[in-house]
């Protein structure tokens, strides 16, 4: 459980990093169209950078935070519940952001400093549980044994 | 040692206990909201969402033996005075500047046949679906139809399949300058073409120079009437002229018109009262909106250009007038205050009925799809309002929006009339709509007479807001729909 934990904090660092990717691809991609004469409006259909961007982000990346959530009261990191929750509040924190970016476009620079900020905190969180000590038997039940 | 071994035990075990608890809770949570989100296959529109009465009598009810939709038709016996047959294919098809598009057409043209009547004369048009492989119908948006005309799938008809026909018959009561478009899985038939534009001429009026400028974008290209770029149409200096401007895309059109003032002479089909001149604004007209701008081209040998952004313009003129450069408009004409006030015909005074439509948007599910999605009154389709009113009520519904974006209000059936905007009353000319943007932020309170019983869709006319559950209906007293969405012919209004 520790190992999934931890590998669980590392692909929410990832995730950050390739929806960064995703939204500069589907930014560029704009640019791109907008050369070859094509408008971007209301009509337009999302690229695939922007499509992928709104799939993680709703999808992929509040689903591995309740993941890591759930396995937290498993997995006995030290504060990795604590660190679980912070996780998650920071990816509510994030869709929120990118929500109230699209009526006041200036809130997507918090959206991209939020960004950064939950890739640090899962990393944090996954060092944690890598450099806690592997769970010693409890001394009773050591004796015991 | 044998009691110590228990504690351990039990403290993990209660530890464990917790963690499935909290894990079952979480789970459990998100699969019941999940479960409970789930729309079935098919079912009636009556039976969605709750019944709102607006304070009004909560009598009628709204199960069988009341009048049924099918019956509330145009007049089916008089001749026709313009019939027209309009035959739906999915084909590819050239743009008017020649671009290739692969879509739908109404007889191998999109935009389709803009249909010319005079107020009075009884309008006759068949469907016929060759190849639109959902199924097609033909709504007459912003047209104040009988129910059964209003050509919307699951709610007033089936949707047409391949190889079949439905006649559509109505008396044009209202001039002006309307559209009509499939309202059968309409936010990808319509932005794949299959509309076109519907004029309403006054009966004894003065013949006027004409331009029709149906905007509309084909894969990211904004065209006007089927053109792209630039289109320049011959009129002579001095020459007044009446662009009729049709926004038959998702988003607002900003229209930015330069080298001439102009003036807005309608809106939606109902006339502006004393309209005054305007100069470097725009018009902001919302999805499915329409605007008539009359302007007169300059008498120095100048063109007018009348600009809708992403390339595409009119510029109107003697062929040797130079080509006004591209302007876009930043103030807009404000509605509120444009015009002169004028008598609305029905006093919302002390209205029978008063509805309320708040827009918000949170994440969920729909139809057990995660995401973020837009609200009615705090709650997900299909837990949405389904107004009740009765014939000859007078209807007060303020809407507003805290949902981030736009929204392109439309009730099928009816024109609302705005009596304020975020509390600022109206002050100019009656600003009668069918096709309403309520901004971020914005909160609108308008007016409608019940005079035209039915069942009628009101919903966001960006069509895949509909999809994302922005739909709601307007009921009359004692009326009901035999149609269903989904069913044998698979009708998805949306």
């Amino acid at each position: 459980m520790k190992a999934t934990y931890m590998w669980l904090t590392r692909l929410i660092a990832l995730t950050v990093v390739l929806q960064a990717a995703f939204i500069a691809w589907g930014t560029f991609d704009i640019f791109n169209a907008a050369s070859d004469g094509r408008a971007f409006t209301e009509d337009t259909d999302y690229n695939a950078g922007q499509a992928l961007h709104s799939t993680f982000g709703i999808m992929v990346v509040p689903l591995l935070a309740l993941l890591l959530l759930i396995v937290s009261f498993f997995a006995r990191v030290p504060r990795g519940v604590i660190m679980a929750l912070v996780v998650l509040g920071l990816v509510v924190l994030q869709i929120a952001l990118g929500l109230l970016s699209f009526p006041a476009p200036v809130l997507g620079l918090l959206h991209g400093v939020n960004a950064f900020i939950l890739a640090g905190v899962a990393g944090f969180a996954g060092r944690g549980a890598g450099s806690a000590p592997a769970r010693t038997p409890e001394p009773e039940g050591a004796a015991a044994a | 040692m044998t009691a110590a071994r228990g504690r351990w035990w039990t403290s993990r075990w209660l530890r464990l206990t917790a963690a499935i608890a909290v894990t079952a809770g979480i789970v459990g949570t998100v699969g019941w909201f999940w479960f409970d989100s789930r729309v079935p296959s098919t079912y009636s529109v009556m039976d969605m969402g709750y019944l709102d009465y607006g304070g009004g009598p909560a009598t009628g009810h709204v199960h069988p033996g009341g009048t049924s939709v099918a019956d509330l038709t145009g007049s089916r016996d008089d001749a026709a005075d313009v019939a027209v047959t309009l035959t739906a294919r999915q084909e590819e098809f050239a743009l008017g500047s020649g671009e290739q598009v692969t879509g739908y057409t109404l007889n191998h043209t999109s935009p389709g046949p803009t249909i010319q009547v005079t107020e009075g004369e009884l309008l006759e048009v068949t469907l016929v679906n060759e190849s639109v492989p959902d199924g097609a119908t033909l709504h007459w948006h912003g047209v104040d139809v009988p129910n059964a005309e209003d050509g919307v799938a699951g709610v007033t008809q089936d949707a047409v399949p391949v190889g079949g026909q439905y006649v559509y018959r109505f008396r044009a009561e209202d001039p002006g300058s309307y559209w009509y478009h499939s309202h059968q899985v309409s936010h990808e038939q319509v932005r794949r073409g299959l509309f076109g534009a519907l004029v309403i001429a006054p009966r004894d009026a003065e013949p006027e120079r004409e331009e029709l400028a149906v905007v509309h974008t084909y894969d990211g290209r904004r065209t006007i009437s089927g053109h792209t770029g630039v289109r320049r149409v011959e009129a002579a200096a001095g020459e007044q002229v009446r662009v009729r401007v049709v926004n038959t895309d998702n988003g607002s059109l900003r229209v930015s018109l330069s080298g001439a003032p102009y003036r807005v002479a309608a809106l939606d089909a109902r006339d502006i009262h004393e309209p005054t001149e305007v100069t470097d604004q725009a018009v902001l007209l919302a999805a499915g909106g329409r605007a008539d701008l009359v302007l007169t081209v300059p008498a120095g040998g100048g063109a007018a250009r009348v600009d809708i952004g992403a390339g595409a313009a009119l510029v109107l003129g003697p062929a040797e007038a130079p080509e006004p450069p591209a302007a876009e408009h930043d103030p807009t004409v404000d509605l509120l205050s444009y015009g002169s006030p004028a008598p609305l015909g029905f006093d919302p005074a002390a209205p029978d009925r008063r509805f309320e439509l708040r827009i918000g948007r949170r994440p969920g599910f729909l139809d057990g799809r995660p995401g973020l999605w837009w609200t009615m009154n705090g709650k997900l389709f299909p837990e949405v309002p389904m107004y009740v009113v009765r014939e000859g009520d007078v209807a007060i519904m303020t809407i507003s929006n805290s949902s981030g974006d736009v929204h392109p209000m439309h009730l099928h059936g009816h024109h609302v009339v705005v009596l304020s905007r975020n509390g600022e009353p109206a002050t100019g000319s009656p600003w009668r709509t069918d096709s309403l943007d309520v901004d971020d932020g914005e909160s609108y309170e308008v007016a409608f007479q019940a005079d035209n019983p039915g069942v009628w869709m009101d919903h966001c006319h960006n069509l895949p807001h509909a999809v994302e559950g922005m739909i709601t209906h307007l009921m009359y007293e004692g009326v009901t729909t035999p149609y269903l969405v989904g069913g044998e012919p698979d009708n998805q209004p949306e």
